[in-house]
């Protein structure tokens, strides 16, 4: 049905001339005479729409005259330029080739041609004389699900949303699956989406969605019988995907601001987050800002020397005791359970929740975290548990500690502290250490991370120590001989007396370390009686523990970093994690940017597109999917 | 009378045909005028077109001979 453009106003002229309940002399005369008044009208609507149509035109040429005198001083510029062209001077040297600036055309295209703005007055008159959609917009702050009302009803971006989304999760995937990253393949395997799989169903979906709307159906968007199975394929998906509707363009979202976008429910976010619960690194949520980042890092890095004493502690019970192998699968599934429960905890899955807690003050995050997370944290303080039990401490140890930091740490444990073993033996008072007093050092320790943690430098974390093993040691030294912890130790809480016997032996050696270790125990037994103040204490008491195997190095720990092999440990070990979390989060700028840059328009997206096409040369099947993208794009649209 | 009646109808009706017949002519040439301001507008159009397709060329090739002849801004 063609639109007319523009309407000469009153049409049939004739009707309803003759005014009703006035007696006329002459009907026939008011008949003509009302006819001529409406032609009247006609030819006053005609001259405007003409005047508008005179308008446009001149308008129009104007446009091109003023391009062609441009184009016109141009050519006259480049002629004197040809002109002055000497073959002979060379213009440009061979170094200066490289620093050429890039050609930028500044040709501008065309897009959005009939969109609203370019639609022409005349027709814009007649648009504006529709009705109105219903005001569905003042029901929006009813809404819970944050959407806008009146896009269920009517949405004029609908469908470029819906291409747009599509091309940009095109040319991302295509990214993605060239290899590009190389924790990107993992991943994606891991939430079940293969290449062609999910793509033919959605499609589908969408289609038969057009088809039913097309029809003059209106579906209710919660409608569930359009969702393909697809959903239950990829149980992970599903989960992440906490949004119960039929994927529907972001534009139905009240705050429609692109970059924001992505925070959404975009598809690539989960992706992150599954990333991140992976690695069991404490930068989860995939918080892009650099805040965060720094605030995560540095709480790594205290976790690092936390763990690392612990770890090496534990290292010398373990070599006696118990082999940590079984331990490792607890460790691991005790992360993935605990992302999980954040994860519903959050519900939807929109950054925006997790962000307020990080963004916040860390301590607060860490708190929240602490119950689930924190056990890393806690492992310094079961050391102080090894002088009462060694089996306890390297079961929580393993817990906390992340695998992948453990093993690595524990293979190098293995290599400095290889004397210990014989003093140990006594390690027996085991498993005695019950539950509850293994939550308590958790908890003691959480304490003094969240106190530590608002330290934003990892320099902090050191002099505390420092204090601690300070304080603590010289007193119990001075009062208490290494034999008498072992008395002590039972009242605390369970088996302790076998540990203490063994730093004896082994602090002989050492001399003066060997007595602290033994006298610092008791302490801690008091302490752990008394409540949460003994964290210092506590952890403290871990290098004292250790002492017995590896006095030196205790020592060296004591004074503070000291020890050149903690250093070089330290520094490892940070480098390794930092160089690991550096790659992530660039990966996550990465990220970031290109969502906040995400093109808006068909030229930018189509030229993004092409441009990652042109760049993979080895993906011929992509191409072909591509097409295949485009032709049902076409369909289906 | 009745001649006299007959009369006076005939002539309001024959003045009410010549009226008819001047208005036939008013909106035929309103339709003319349509049709031309239809038609002008139609041609005028095209050839803009055509003409803004012209100068699109020609700027692109402007675009190009000038990035071959100018020296090359370097970066530095």
């Amino acid at each position: 049905m063609p639109l007319p453009k523009r309407m000469v106003e009153p049409v049939l002229v004739s009707r309803n001339t003759i005014p009703d309940g006035l007696t006329l002399p002459s009907e026939l005369e008011a008949a003509t005479n009302g006819t001529l008044a409406n032609i009247i009208r006609q030819l006053s609507s005609l001259s405007r729409h003409a005047e508008d149509l005179f308008g446009e035109l001149e308008r129009e040429a104007h446009n091109l005259q003023d391009r062609s005198n441009s184009l016109q001083a141009r050519i006259d510029r480049l002629a004197i330029k040809v002109t002055q062209l000497d073959s002979n001077v060379e213009e440009v040297s061979l170094q200066d080739i490289h620093m050429r600036k890039a050609f930028k055309s500044s040709v501008v295209f065309d897009q959005q041609v009939v969109s609203r703005d370019t639609m022409p007055t005349a027709m814009l008159e007649t648009y504006q004389q529709c009705d109105k959609p219903p005001p569905l917009r003042k029901l929006n702050p009813y809404r819970d699900d944050g959407k806008d009302g009146l896009k269920f009803y009517t949405d004029p971006n609908y469908f470029f949303d819906l291409w747009r989304q599509e091309m940009l999760k095109d040319t991302e995937r295509m990214m993605h699956d060239r290899g590009k990253k190389p924790h990107r393949p993992r991943n994606e395997g891991g939430g079940g989406r293969h290449k062609k799989r999910p793509r033919q169903p959605h499609n589908t979906r969408e289609r038969q969605r057009q088809l039913a709307l097309g029809q003059g159906e209106y579906l209710m968007p919660q409608n569930v019988d359009y969702r393909t199975p697809q959903r239950v394929q990829h149980p992970d998906e599903a989960l992440l995907v906490m949004d119960p509707r039929p994927p529907r363009p972001n534009s139905i979202e009240i705050r429609r601001s692109y970059p924001d976008h992505g925070d959404g429910h975009y598809s690539p976010q989960p992706s992150i987050h599954s990333q991140q619960s992976q690695y069991g690194q404490t930068s989860q949520y995939g918080q892009p800002a650099n805040q965060l980042y720094s605030q995560t890092q540095q709480y790594a890095q205290q976790h690092l020397q936390q763990q690392q004493q612990q770890q090496l502690a534990q290292q010398s019970q373990m070599n006696s005791t118990q082999p940590q192998p079984p331990l490792s699968p607890t460790d691991t599934s005790h992360y993935k359970s605990n992302y999980p429960g954040s994860y519903e905890d959050s519900g939807y899955y929109g950054t925006d929740a997790y962000q307020s807690p990080n963004s916040s003050i860390y301590g607060r995050s860490a708190a929240a975290r602490a119950n689930s997370q924190r056990p890393s944290q806690p492992p310094p303080a079961p050391p102080s548990a090894n002088n009462s039990s060694n089996s306890t401490p390297t079961g929580t140890s393993a817990t906390n500690t992340p695998t992948r930091g453990r093993s690595m740490s524990a293979g190098r444990d293995t290599l400095p502290p290889p004397p210990p073993p014989p003093t140990e033996v006594t390690s027996n008072g085991p498993a005695v250490l019950p539950g509850h007093l293994l939550n308590r050092t958790n908890s003691v320790s959480h304490s003094g991370s969240r106190s530590g943690s608002p330290h934003s430098t990892p320099t902090p974390t050191p002099p505390r120590q420092l204090s601690r093993d300070e304080t603590p040691e010289p007193l119990h030294n001075d009062i208490l001989p290494p034999p008498p912890p072992v008395p002590d130790m039972p009242p605390a809480a369970a088996p302790p007396p076998p540990p203490p016997p063994p730093p004896l032996p082994s602090a002989l050696p050492n001399g003066q370390l060997g007595k602290a270790p033994g006298t610092t125990s008791p302490p801690l037994n008091i302490n752990g009686d008394i409540g949460k103040s003994p964290n210092k204490q506590i952890t403290s008491s871990p290098p004292k523990t250790s002492p017995p195997k590896m006095g030196d190095q205790v020592a060296a720990r004591k004074v503070h970093n000291i020890g050149p092999v903690c250093d070089t440990r330290n520094d490892l070990l940070k480098a390794i994690r930092d160089g690991i979390k550096l790659r992530k989060v660039e990966k996550i700028e990465q990220k970031e940017v290109e969502r906040v840059n995400a093109p808006l328009d068909v030229a930018s997206i189509l030229a993004r597109r092409v441009a990652v096409e042109f760049s993979d040369s080895d993906s011929a099947s992509d191409s072909e999917y591509d097409s295949d993208g485009w032709v049902e794009q076409e369909t289906s649209a | 009378m009745a001649s006299g009646h007959r009369e006076a109808f005939q002539k309001q009706i024959q003045q009410d045909w010549a009226n008819r017949e001047y208005i036939e002519v008013i909106t035929g040439s309103i339709k003319k005028i349509t049709d031309f301001l239809n038609s002008f507008d139609m041609s005028c159009r095209s050839r803009l077109a055509v003409l803004n397709e012209k100068l699109t060329t020609l700027e692109r090739r402007i675009e190009y001979l000038e990035a071959r002849v100018t020296k090359g801004e370097t970066l530095t």
